[in-house]
């Protein structure tokens, strides 16, 4: 039997669409599912998706995939990984899984929606084949961390973090299902296919698998960057769809999501991926700071393609550059500050010389960031642990649902952006936060954050073991600093030799 | 240095790869198919980022010349994590580009 060329057959073989007699066109593709924005049947069918493949290529391909990172795994599991790593890099592990892999399962369901409902049937081909990557990335990334669970219960969290109200994971879910599980095809495709993987993934997926590789975790390293080929292909739905919906007059739409969705990601990263980068990957195995990561994924990469597709810069781009310097370095103070809340030990990262390292990458941190960490230093040199610990609650944004923070120093630059909306009064962290929900407030107005919850009494006792129980982190599982405080007696050793 | 600002005005394409046997054939490649252009390839342990300006080309029959075994243009997608600019799947040749140069 002769063999038609791929190219040959795969447009008459995904062009599903018919006319429907039995129904209306709206019954077959609800408009609140398919956020078609009124654009008719004919312009969907104009949709050429760019990065083609056929259901039999998908499982061999996949099947290539799923044999290479298995026996990676295999090869290395009497490598010692675990027992040789540095405490710093199992809280990278601990926090990655546990913020991601559930998440997965949210985005097979955004796939699943894109796939029946979506117009284009280029897009519900692409879907179809997302849908069982993302079911991979959850199955696969539960299945790898499953063998930690007896060294280290922390690692339970990879499956347990989704079931809790722990503040990480109020935030996490806060934004996957804004933009996974509660949105139409188009906007779901414009939000999670085309800003956040065809953009944010990488660095999650690629940059840190370089540290990964360099801090000798093959395993780890193999796991994303495999789940990120997938990420490659289905994150390609949103391009074509972004023409479609600009030929169509509705590049506004378009860029209010896309907008949406970067902001929601950067934040919800600066709180994840900048300390797991630049304080919890140990000095020596760090590829590039967050900083340099984010430049070349978001800046060089992504928003590159993001203006050959014929989108703009989003309006807060210069308030998002100028973030990248200051906003994860908060982030990291606070979750450390506040380490019993997480379910992995964040390593300080502050020993003397990834000061040196911090203050290359980003200077002025020692004047700054550094001075907030000298006091707490200068704590627990004295046997002062105690007031290492946090009294008082932060001001969480009810947007980003992350504390409001900005650079220390001189001058007091934490700001809030209040915002009374029948009768509710809000907090934002950021003028972009308040755009967000200012863009849909009935959409929002509901939400309690972790702080609101506190405050009507949704958390008893009030105090912290009620806020642990609360959270579901139970002993063993509550974070510590990674190191036990060995860096402390690093910086007394080292003034002692200065002293003398 | 460039500052941030600056470095979303360029013209880069061309795949990012997971390290292995397959990157290194692609770089090969690259040089072959683009040889009017220059081809820079950024070493990060995990990956390797092969780049051009405008556009790249790599066409199938090249890269199972250079891994020396049979090769299928879809087979690229195991090793392939991401990419700059856009993409063309073709069978017999990948494409990355820009359609418009800054």
């Amino acid at each position: 039997m002769a063999n038609l060329g791929r190219l040959d057959w795969y447009d008459i073989a995904r062009n599903t669409n018919w006319q429907p007699t039995y129904v209306q066109e709206d019954e077959l593709f609800p408009p609140q599912m398919s956020g078609s924005m009124g654009i008719p049947l004919p312009e969907w069918e104009s949709y050429d998706e760019p990065y083609k493949q056929t259901y039999p290529e998908y499982v061999k391909i996949q099947r290539e995939k799923d044999a290479g990172a298995y026996s990676v795994k295999a090869a290395l599991e009497r490598s010692n990984m675990f027992e040789n790593a540095d405490p710093g890099w199992l809280s990278v592990l601990k926090a990655h899984f546990g913020a991601i892999a559930r998440a997965e399962y949210s985005a097979s369901t955004a796939e699943a929606r894109m796939a029946r409902f979506g117009k284009a049937p280029g897009m519900r081909n692409m879907a179809t084949m997302g849908m069982l990557d993302e079911i991979r990335h959850g199955q696969i990334q539960l299945y790898f961390p499953h063998e930690y669970c007896p060294k280290d219960r922390q690692f339970d969290w990879a499956h347990k973090a989704y079931d809790t109200n722990e503040w990480a994971i109020l935030a996490s879910r806060h934004m996957f299902d804004d933009m996974m599980t509660t949105r139409g095809a188009v906007d779901t495709a414009l939000m999670l296919t085309f800003a956040f993987e065809t953009g944010f993934t990488n660095m999650q997926f690629l940059g840190l698998a370089a540290d990964a590789a360099e801090a000798g975790d093959w395993t780890f390293s193999n796991l994303i960057s495999s789940v990120q080929t997938d990420e490659s292909r289905h994150a390609q739905i949103g391009a074509p769809l972004v023409a479609i919906l600009i030929k169509n007059g509705k590049k506004a739409e378009a860029q209010k999501m896309v907008d949406i969705g970067i902001w929601r990601a950067w934040k919800l990263f600066s709180v994840l991926t900048g300390p797991m980068m630049d304080y919890y990957t140990p000095l020596e195995h760090r590829k590039q700071s967050f900083k340099e990561f984010m430049e070349e994924w978001i800046v060089t990469q992504f928003e590159r393609s993001l203006i050959d597709l014929g989108l703009d810069k989003p309006w807060f781009w210069d308030q998002f550059l100028e973030e990248l310097n200051y906003q994860h370095h908060g982030m990291h103070l606070g979750v450390w500050y506040w380490r019993s809340t997480v379910w992995w030990n964040p390593a300080a990262g502050v020993s003397p010389e990834e000061r040196t390292w911090l203050e290359e990458k980003y200077p002025g941190w020692n004047a700054t960031w550094g001075t907030n960490w000298d006091v707490i230093t200068d704590n627990l040199l004295a046997g002062k642990r105690e007031l290492s610990y946090p009294e008082t609650l932060p001001v969480v944004c009810n947007m980003c649902q992350l504390p409001i923070n900005a650079t220390p120093g001189p001058t007091w630059k934490v700001r809030d952006f209040p915002l009374d909306y029948k009768g509710r009064t809000y907090h934002f962290c950021s003028e972009g936060c308040q755009w967000c929900f200012e863009q849909e407030p009935e959409r929002y107005k509901d939400h309690l954050s972790l702080i609101d919850r506190f405050l009507a009494g949704m958390v008893q006792p009030m105090n912290l073991a009620g806020g642990l129980q609360y959270m579901a982190l139970a002993p063993g599982e509550i974070g510590d600093d990674a190191h036990n405080y060995a860096w402390v007696e690093k910086i007394r050793a080292a003034r002692q030799k200065a002293a003398a | 240095m460039s500052t941030a600002a600056e470095v979303s005005q360029n013209n880069n394409v061309g795949p990012v790869m997971r390290q292995g046997e397959l990157a290194q054939a692609v770089v090969e490649a690259a040089e072959i198919d683009n040889p009017d252009k220059i081809i820079k390839v950024e070493d990060k342990v995990a990956y390797l980022r092969i780049q051009t300006s405008d556009e790249m080309i790599l066409k199938r029959q090249t890269i199972e010349e250079m891994l020396g075994r049979p090769f299928s243009m879809s087979e690229i997608e195991i090793e392939l994590a991401s990419f700059a600019g856009r993409i063309d799947t073709q069978v017999e040749y990948i494409r990355f580009y820009h359609a418009k140069h800054l």
